[in-house]
This record gives structure tokens, sequence and C-alpha cells, in this order.
């Protein structure tokens, strides 16, 4: 044992000292690389994700089910008082349900008579759910379409309800989106009622802070925050949450979208807003320009 | 004799592998989609004054999955306790792939954690002769001690290159959970796979080969 201590083997002898420096500099070059060139060290991330996990798909499908049937047990306890409880509701639901649907036709019918033409190009692609950041201290999900479905980064996401989240990182099988909560997550929103503009950056919480709002005197807790659209790579008018405060005073938005579980996304499709051309044309010639289009309509995302 | 052939070698090595791409395999299943609550604020006016309908919804659909604490890093976890005992079956190339490979799945910033880990598992392999003669208390200080300094050096090191660092609770939470599970780590590498450490008088499993 003492000549153990004394004789250098290979564990401690200079080969592998040799071969940990020289690792200790690839990794540390890798990370160099990353803070100087990131976009390109993302998209070989991306590339290695694409091309690991959708082949583990066949293993993650099972194990995701499983553990949400094992879930789902958790809520099978207050099942039948659940029920009673939703039947009471679903009969007082029927009366809204006549409402809206009166509401809708009218609502169709002044659409048509002012002639409003809703953003046609605005359509989109859904992709389920493959994977999440697999860290706490991230929030993003990988989804099941890529580049080969012509999703584009920057792309918003929602689910059935609201906004979920922005595309970044595409690969070619699978695409990345930053969740409204990942602290790195910044999305312009507009208030309302008072129209008051701000920008909802995430910060690894559940609600995330509204900053750089003008007067926050105008806003109250329970106002509806929807996409402003402001620098042109989002649609506008997505519904993304409410406002409310914390107990430090500091807005945040109580998001609509169901965080708890994300199993479809929808990935919109958007090309753009229009600019605004200032053609003499209406001086020139009489004729209207016959390629209007709306510039600023609220997208609807049905 | 057996212990020490190529062949179980290259077992064990797999058998890390292997380990390691489960443990991934379990960090990256989609069931973790929302951001842990522990230290959440609690949002005022409560929903149920605001929009009685909306609050109710979500009630129905809570399905009780909070996600309230962050679990332990078991890979670091892992990897310190098979360098411990047997640094022939987790080689310095290994490691560094494996850990590369994590903060490329995890999306850390690439490189970095790798680094700092792979320093450590070597600290640890140089120690183990040490810490072997020693008791569980001691190399479970070495690790926590170990464990503390990457965190600071991680944390340390993105401060420097004006990279945001993650959430300090968070990673304060983490180290707490991955210190107190090690044990539990080290229970199952020795009774379940049947790592322990060589004993005195024993060659190690190059030993046969050299």
């Amino acid at each position: 044992m003492a000549k153990d201590r004394s004789q250098p083997n290979e564990y401690t002898g200079p080969l592998r000292r040799l071969i940990t420096a020289v690792l200790v500099v690839v990794l540390g070059a890798v990370f160099l690389l990353w803070r100087i060139d990131s976009p390109r060290v993302e998209r070989f991330r991306a590339q290695v994700t694409d091309a690991v996990v959708p082949n583990l798909d066949w293993a993650m499908a099972p194990v995701t089910g499983a553990v949400n049937l094992l879930r789902d047990f958790q809520s099978y306890q207050r099942l039948s008082e659940q029920n009673q409880e939703l039947r009471s509701e679903l009969r007082r639901m029927q009366t809204w349900k006549e409402a809206a649907l009166q509401l809708e036709q009218e609502n169709a019918r002044l659409l048509d008579l002012n002639n409003v033409r809703l953003d046609p190009r605005l359509t989109y692609v859904t992709g389920v759910v493959l994977a999440d950041s697999g860290s706490p201290f991230r929030q993003s999900v990988l989804l099941n379409v890529g580049a080969r479905d012509g999703v584009v980064e920057g792309w918003a996401t929602m689910d059935g309800i609201g906004l979920v989240g922005r595309i970044s990182g595409v690969g070619e099988n699978t695409a990345r989106v930053i969740l409204l909560t990942d602290s790195s997550s910044r999305i312009p929103a507009v208030i309302q009622p008072s129209g008051q503009r701000a920008m909802i950056s995430g910060d690894n919480s559940a609600a995330p802070p509204l900053d750089f709002l003008e007067n926050p005197e105008l806003v109250r807790p329970g106002d509806r925050v929807i996409s402003s659209g402001d620098g042109g790579v989002f649609p506008a008018g997505l519904l993304i949450g409410q406002i409310a405060a914390d107990p430090g005073g500091r807005l945040r938005v109580r998001l609509a979208a169901d965080f708890e579980r994300l199993e479809f996304l929808r990935v919109l499709r958007h090309h753009g807003t229009d600019t605004v051309i200032n053609a003499p044309t209406i001086v020139s010639d009489a004729v209207p320009v016959a390629e209007e289009r709306p510039v600023d309509v609220p997208a609807v995302t049905e | 004799m057996d212990e020490l052939s190529p062949l179980r070698l290259f077992i064990m090595r797999s058998a890390f592998v292997a380990l390691a791409l489960l443990i991934l395999f379990f960090h990256l299943l989609p069931i973790d989609t929302q951001p842990v609550t522990l230290f959440a604020p609690e949002l005022l006016p409560p929903l149920e004054q605001i929009d009685p309908a909306e609050a109710r919804l979500r009630a129905l659909l809570d399905q009780g999955t909070n996600r309230h604490l962050v679990g332990p890093d078991l890979l670091i976890a892992f990897a310190f306790a098979w360098s411990l005992r047997r640094p022939e079956y987790v080689p310095t190339l290994l490691l560094a792939v494996v850990f590369l490979m994590s903060d490329l799945m995890l999306q850390r910033p690439p490189g970095l954690w790798a680094l700092l880990a792979l320093l450590a598992c070597e600290n640890l392999k140089g120690r183990s002769r040490i810490l072997r003669d020693s008791t569980f208390g001691a190399e479970w200080v070495a690790v926590a001690i170990l464990l503390t300094g990457i965190l600071l050096a991680n944390r340390i090191v993105l401060f420097i290159m004006l990279v945001p660092a993650p959430q300090l609770r968070l990673g304060l939470l983490e180290l707490g959970i991955t210190v107190l599970i090690y044990p539990a780590v080290v229970f199952i590498t020795r009774s379940v796979m049947g790592i322990r450490r060589a004993a005195p008088g024993e060659l190690d499993a190059l030993g046969g080969r050299a």
C-alpha cells in the first residue's frame, strides 16, 4: 500500500495531468466561443438537440404518459364532488352559450358591414411538446415542428387560450420555445383598456413583472394584457394575461396560458407587419390601390 | 480476477454513460414546464375577487402538481461517487464528454459547468486514496465543499463574462438538496451498482492490464 501511494500510476501520473489540461483548455475554449459567437454555438446546440431528442420520443412518450397518469390519480379523489359542481355549472353555462352565439352573429354582421378584413396570413402550425428545458433555471420547451415545417425564429407560440412564448432556436425537426416565464424572455405588450405599453420581462417565476410602464396609475388589477406587436416580429392582439400586483407593489402578469401542462402548442405563422409606404399614388392617379391591406388590425387567432 | 478484465472496465464505463443518459432523459421529460413556486410572490388581489369565473376554471384545471422544489443534480453526485470509488471507471475524457453533453441538453452556457465539474472530479480522484482510509463523513464534507466551490466559481466566471447568472436562491437550494441526497447516491452506487473502493491490497482495474 505504501508502494501504491508513492508510485505514480496512470491516475496521478503526468499523462493524466496532460489529458486533463487539454480537456480543460478545450472546454474553456468552447465556453469562450459561445461567449464570443453565441448564435453559432446555439445553432450547434439546436442541431445536437435535434439529433438526440426526436430519437428518444419512443421512450419519452410512454414515460410522460405514465407520469401524467400518476398525477391524474391525485385528482380522482375529488372526482365525484367535482362532478356534482360541474353539472350545476353546466346548466348555467347553457344560457351563457346562447348569449354568446347571438353576440357572435351580431359581431359577424357588424364586421361584414364595416368591411373589416382579418389578416388571412395568420395561420398556425400545431406542435407537440417533446421535452422541457430540463433545468429549473431555464423555462423553455422543445416542439416537434422545425425548419422542415417552415417554422422561423421569433414566431409567437400559444396554447388554446393565451400566449406561451416565442420560438428561439430552430432545428430541422424541432424548435425551442422560450416561455414567457424564462428570465431571458422580453415581450412588448399593451394593457387594455388604458392602452399603456409595457414590456413583459420574465424572471423565472410564474407571474412575470411588467417593465417600462409609462403611467402605472392608469393600470388596475384585472386589466387585460395583450401583445402589442411592436418591433414587427410578433403579431399584435394575442392574449397574454391579466394584471396583478405582488405584495411589494410591483405589477405582474397573471398568465392566461396553462403552464402546468403544455402538451400541444400553436406556432403562429407571421410574415412581419406591412409598412405603410408613402408613395404619391393617390395624388397621381385617382384609382385607389388594389393591393391595400389593413396595417394594424388586431389579429384574430382562431 | 474477473473484476480486473478490460471487458469489465469497458462494461462499467458504458454503464456510467448509460446512467448519465438516463438522468438526462428524466430531466428532459416534458413534465416540468412551469417555474418553481417556492419563491413565487403571492399575487394581489386574489383572482376570485376580479374574475370569479376564471378562478373557478383554474381551480378545476389545477391538477395539484405545482412544482414546489428543485431536484438534486444527480449527474454530478454520481460522477463524484464514482470518481472517489473507482477512478478507472470514469476516465477524464468520458467525464468531459458527458458533462459537455449535459451542458448542451440542459440549456446551460456550454463548457463552463463541464469544465468546473471535470476539475472537481479530478480533484476527488486525486484524493481518493486519502479519503479511502477515512470515514464517510470526510468524503461528504469534501463533496459539499467542492459543490459549493463549483457554484461560486460558475457565478464568478459568468459575472466576469457579463452573462446573466441563474437565480442564486434556486442554485443554493439545488446545492443543498444535492448535498443532502449524496449519502443515498453513495448507497446506491455501493449496493446496487456494486462500485466499491478497491481494497488496500487489491490491484486496480488497470493493474491487470499493465
